[in-house]
């Protein structure tokens, strides 16, 4: 389905025939087309010479003065872990050393691997549902970190990363991704795969710098590793002077909300942005992280001015759009995070009234926008998330209803395995809580209808696999008792005045992450 | 009207326990798969044997080759015992499944499964079965009577011990106690031997032993049928009587399984440790044999006792209970484990607790012969009831190969197997065969309830009694709780975890060993971690040598009273220990402690002393109860730590 999207175009394009440089804006229109790809980028509103052709039945949204904006790629997250609330080990006073040490912590279990392992084993689809929307009302359209999966996730809510082929253009498993230290061995057959053109996501030497955790950044080096293909997560361990070694600089996620609270300091950015890394920002997780990379922008800004970085917003607004959407490009030979033709037809639409105005920076515009703030969410040219006026003349079908923080919402949801049948986030959230209610039950039933399923010779429902650490745990990963596991309560959506209340005088942020309340007030 | 109920439950019973004659089973079942051929006037024109051979699913041979190649790569890459039974056989049953493969086309049907059969039987290991194209779900072929050995092995008598209803048999002298002389006209000794080479097991004792077990009850899910229809049956009323024959048709019944039995794609079903043959066997034994039980259970009941003088039992397929009179040490208790094949160890050993406290705590014969084994949970953690010390549970191992190593690092088992990985990969450079041993029964778990039963214990088992038999019989010797009598020379020696293709094929998805779904609901069981022994016997394997114990030979009287000659053994063992008893009351405001035979009392309130070592003689301690989670008792007697109880106070008491 084609779409035509007008407002004020903010289309960090490098090609000069959308705009002269990486900083304009303009009134005007992108058009995307049946394919899901951008067919022009063009300034004005009314018709012109400019418009392309096959559009004349193609919905038009009026974003007006609003900001129509790339949407956001987050390069780091992990959905399987979005339900759950800010963690702490409780008693601690001193930041962790590296990754490797709080999974170690005996609360960790019970705090994080079994309440997740609950939702991914007995209602996997509705927790991917809950993350991926999550993700989506923040203005995401590709995302990194989706669980291990025993079918491919592509094509139905936002990108997820690690599987997308672009309908089929591009292989599987052109992006690859560990969360988990890999061997040497392991590291040699990705250097191998990287210089076949595939794009490498890794978890790498996260902690407190002089930790152990940079050998990690070492084994990458020794490797063959340190490619242009990489994607280096944290690295927050690094001595700044180890960059110098990446001969061809790839690129780092920052996630500094979770380095924050977990370790007390953050990834180098000004060392890493004077080797030339492409500088990207990740929300990372549920425990040690925000809720949408739009919330983590505002942490990246909150550390860049604490600590005298200098980053502008249009720096900021990039490390979500135009630099992941380069890294992106690498392995997928298409342009994302870039509204300019030819590149992928993923647009986030964005309040103008937000804080930098109608007329002022736009960089400044989105890195203030809340979720409120966004209005319209376009994956593929399909609109999936918005205002029921702007889903509405963006022709949406299948819609149901959600309301966050009082404001009616529309959502474009399928269910995932019977794409026509709309699926409500009151539907998912009902699930959810089931499980959460009795977990036991939820995952015993879960497990006996698998084995019914397969032993009927049907096709094996969904699985999930959890991707992160799972602590120490008893025999099998579970507790005896499946009883005595306890669900938190599921996170609200937005980030809100609950989360921003769990922040003060918890983790080791030595109060500087207590300031991204006034974002949202 | 009661008369009529009972009239109509017998009925009932009578029409379970006849079931269909084997022939009219093989002709009429449906047949798996798209390449059935139905039945018809042609065929019955044709005649039985030709409808037989009309219904048997014929395997192409592309789906012969989908069957070896799972099986080559399960028993090359991830079968426990591949070493072992290499060593102990001398064979290589990889390479005779690729030889297989190389002919496999030119093979009839019977000769394709013989073939497979054969090599998956060499391994001697009940866990490890092959089983074909089959439509004999839950069904168990029959012959209404149980044949069992006494006297030594070298020289056993044959009798039939139990026989089912009289309307089975048409001879009113086919009664237990009968010798039996011949089986289809071959000596009937001889006729054990030459089945017994079919048969699994280690030892020739052992197989001798499954042997007998399975002569009158095949389990069509886990093997062949039965080769003729019927059985010509030669027998004695009694030593030196007139030589007697009676024909006896195979019959198929379908026991089904109990409520408590472990459920399929249950949590449970990735730690089990059972033969499920044996399992199906015993199921067929209780419906044609305790035909009131196996009813009682079918129509719900709560709770059953076998006969009179049984205590009333929910887990009554797996447990039974009653309390025995000897001359040697009076009163004790009998505890019979027919099997562990719960899926609710918490309820099961809740169950054996509830028992316990019914029966005198003078001593206690725990009966597990002919336990086919079950959930390893429930047997290692029920050892922890008979001993105050802590249970350290059998650990197992991987085979360390690519396939256990893909399998370990793939992230959908990361739960299940993270534990394993480290060694599986370190295996590379270390050369080790198997990975690490880790236990699969946490050890928190195997002492979570601590001793509940004070008197002194003696275990009996037989080369019957296998895998979580086995393992709780490995537990009960290697943490000392009591004394082992056997049967024959060991217990039966099943030392491992068993997989189906199910888990299997559901723990290799995305791996470079995926499996696929196999044609005709063909399909097979697989050691795949092997149990190594604790204690004085440390790093031992169970398989092939089972845990010996005193040995006992069984009896004429055993076989026809109640084992009557075996209790009066173990009570002799049972007589000669020193007894200790204690006993814990929680009131109110107050903890009362009873004891006999002890000297020292220790009082720990959540782990920690909460006063001095008490000396004490018989009689009552009585103390405050303490504002505390738990209180722990430990009495010693000249030092050593003979009882211990572990009481939850919150919720508790008053």
């Amino acid at each position: 389905m084609s779409l035509v999207l007008a407002g004020r175009i903010v289309p960090l394009s490098r090609d000069t025939k959308v705009a002269r440089s990486e900083t304009a804006s303009f009134q005007g229109k992108v058009w995307i087309g049946d394919d899901g790809r951008i067919a022009a980028v063009t300034k004005g509103t009314r018709g012109s010479r400019q418009d392309p052709a096959g559009f004349e039945t193609a919905p038009v949204v009026d974003a007006g003065n609003d900001l129509v904006v790339p949407g956001f790629i987050d390069l780091h997250s992990h959905l399987a872990y979005a339900t759950l609330p800010l963690w702490v080990e409780p008693g601690r006073t001193e930041p962790f050393l590296h990754h490797n040490t709080w999974p170690t912590r005996p609360t960790y279990p019970e705090s994080i691997t079994w309440p997740a392992y609950a939702f991914i084993e007995a209602a996997p689809a509705e927790l991917l549902a809950y993350a991926e929307i999550r993700a989506l009302i923040g203005g995401t359209t590709s995302i990194q970190g989706s669980p291990p999966s025993n079918r491919p996730l592509d094509g139905w809510l936002v990108r997820n990363i690690e599987d997308e082929t672009l309908r089929g253009e591009v292989g599987r498993h052109q992006i690859l991704a560990s969360t988990l230290t890999l061997k040497s061995e392991q590291l040699g057959e990705r250097a191998t795969r990287m210089r076949q053109g595939a794009t490498f996501i890794y978890h790498c030497a996260e902690g407190r710098p002089g930790s152990i955790a940079q050998r990690e950044y070492l084994a990458t080096r020794t490797a063959g590793c340190l490619q242009r293909e990489l994607v280096a997560i944290h690295t927050n361990a690094v001595d700044p002077a180890a960059y110098g070694t990446w001969q061809e600089p790839g690129a780092i996620v920052w996630s500094p909300f979770s380095n924050l609270w977990l370790y007390g300091t953050t990834t180098d950015v000004p060392a890493a942005l004077a080797r030339g890394i492409t500088l990207c920002v990740g929300s990372d997780w549920g425990p040690s992280g925000t809720r949408n990379v739009l919330g983590e922008l505002k942490v990246a800004s909150l550390v860049s001015e604490a600590k005298g970085w200098g980053l502008a917003p249009l720096d900021l607004v990039k490390m979500i759009t135009a630099n992941p959407g380069d890294v992106l490009a690498r392995a997928w030979q298409r342009q994302a995070g870039r509204l300019q033709p030819g590149a992928l037809g993923d647009v986030a639409v964005i309040a103008a009234g937000a804080k930098g105005g109608a007329r002022g920076d736009p960089f400044k515009t989105i890195l203030h926008a809340t979720e409120a703030d966004v209005r319209l969410v376009v994956v593929d040219g399909r609109p999936l998330y918005g205002t029921k006026e702007l889903m509405e003349q963006a022709g949406a079908t299948r819609t149901s209803e959600i309301s966050l923080g009082g404001q009616p919402c529309r959502l474009a949801l399928t269910r995932f395995d019977a794409a026509r049948q709309p699926w409500s986030f009151k539907d998912i959230l009902k699930r959810l809580e089931e499980v959460r209610d009795d977990p036991k039950t939820a995952i015993e039933n879960s497990r006996r209808r698998a084995f019914a399923a397969v032993r009927a010779g049907g096709a094996p429902p969904l699985r999930l696999a959890l991707d992160m650490p799972t602590g120490r745990v008893p025999v099998g990963g579970l507790p005896k008792n499946l009883g005595t596991i306890v669900v938190p309560p599921i996170q609200p959506l937005m980030h809100e005045r609950a989360f921003f209340s769990s922040i003060p005088g918890r983790g080791f942020h030595g109060g500087l992450l207590d300031g991204l309340a006034d974002f949202y007030a | 009207m009661a008369d009529m109920t009972a009239r109509g439950a017998s009925a009932k019973l009578l029409e379970a326990q006849t079931g269909q004659l084997l022939s009219e089973f093989l002709l009429r079942v449906p047949q798996p798969g798209r390449r059935t051929k139905q039945a018809g006037a042609k065929t019955a024109a044709k005649g039985a044997a030709a409808a037989l051979a009309e219904h048997a699913y014929v395997l192409d041979g592309g789906e012969r080759l989908q069957i070896i190649d799972a099986l080559m790569t399960v028993i090359g890459g991830a079968y426990c015992h591949l070493i072992q039974k290499r060593a102990a056989y001398a064979l290589d049953p990889v390479q005779a499944l690729q030889l297989l493969r190389s002919r496999v086309a030119g093979l009839s049907e019977g000769e394709f499964h013989l073939a497979l059969t054969s090599i998956v039987a060499g391994l001697r290991d009940a866990h490890t079965r092959y089983t074909g194209p089959r439509a004999g779900q839950g069904a168990v072929a029959t012959l209404p009577f149980l044949v069992e050995q006494y006297g030594p092995h070298g020289n056993p008598t044959f009798v039939v011990s139990k026989v089912s209803a009289p309307a089975l048999i048409r001879d009113t002298k086919f009664v237990a106690g009968v010798v039996l002389e011949s089986w289809n006209s071959i000596p009937f000794a001889r006729a054990v031997d030459l089945y017994s080479d079919r048969e699994t097991g280690g030892r020739p004792d052992a197989r001798r032993a499954r042997a007998l077990e399975s002569l009158t009850f095949r389990a069509l899910e886990c093997g062949p049928p039965p080769d003729e229809m019927m059985v010509d049956i030669g027998y004695r009323t009694s030593p030196g009587s007139a030589l007697r024959e009676v024909r006896i048709p195979w019959r198929v019944v379908c026991p089904a399984k109990a409520e408590t039995s472990q459920r399929p794609g249950s949590r449970a079903s990735r730690y089990i440790a059972a033969n499920p043959a044996a399992e199906a066997v015993r199921r067929g034994k209780k419906l044609m044999f305790s035909g009131n039980v196996w009813q009682a259970e079918r129509s719900g009941a709560a709770a059953v006792a076998r006969e009179k003088g049984w205590i009333e039992t929910r887990f009554q397929d797996t447990l039974a209970a009653r309390t025995v009179k000897t001359h040697t040490a009076g009163d004790l208790a009998y505890l019979r484990i027919w099997s562990f094949d719960v899926d609710d160890d918490d309820a099961f050993i809740a169950e054996v607790i509830r028992l316990l406290d019914l029966l005198p705590d003078t001593g206690l014969i725990l009966d597990l012969r002919g336990n086919p084994g079950g959930l390893i949970w429930a047997a290692e953690r029920l050892l922890q009831l008979f001993t105050p010390n802590a249970i350290t549970p059998a650990r197992f191992s991987l085979l360390a190969t690519p396939l256990t190593r893909a399998m370990a690092r793939s992230p959908f088992n990361r739960m299940e197997f993270e534990a394993w990985l480290p060694s599986l990969e370190a295996a590379i450079a270390t050369g080790e065969p198997y990975s690490q041993p880790l236990p699969l029964t946490d050890p928190a778990w195997c002492n979570d309830t601590g001793q509940r039963y004070s008197g002194p214990v003696v275990c009996v088992t037989d080369p019957n009694t296998y895998s979580a038999g086995d393992l709780f019989a490995a537990g009960f010797v290697d943490n000392e709780i009591g004394t082992l009598v056997c049967v024959g020379e060991a217990s039966g020696a099943g030392g491992a975890n068993v997989w189906t293709h199910y888990d299997l094929r559901e723990a290799l998805v995305d791996t470079p060993f995926a499996l696929g779904e196999l044609p005709a609901d063909a399909g097979y069981t697989i050691a795949i971690r092997r149990a190594l022994r604790s204690g004085a016997a440390d790093g031992l394997p169970i398989e092939d040598l089972g845990i010996p114990g005193i040995p006992y030979e069984m009896t004429l009287d055993d076989l026809l009273h109640e084992n009557q000659d075996l209790i009066r053994f173990c009570s002799g063992l049972l007589a000669g220990i020193s007894r200790t008893t204690m006993k814990v009351d929680v009131g109110d405001s107050t903890v009362t402690v009873t004891t006999t035979g002890l000297d020292e009392l220790e009082t720990y309130a959540d782990g920690r002393p909460l006063e001095a070592v008490r000396r004490i003689s018989d009689g009552i301690q009585q103390l405050p109860r303490p504002d505390a989670q738990m209180i722990e008792f430990v009495g010693r007697r000249r030092g050593e730590i003979r009882q211990r109880r572990r009481v939850l106070l919150r919720g508790a008491g008053g």
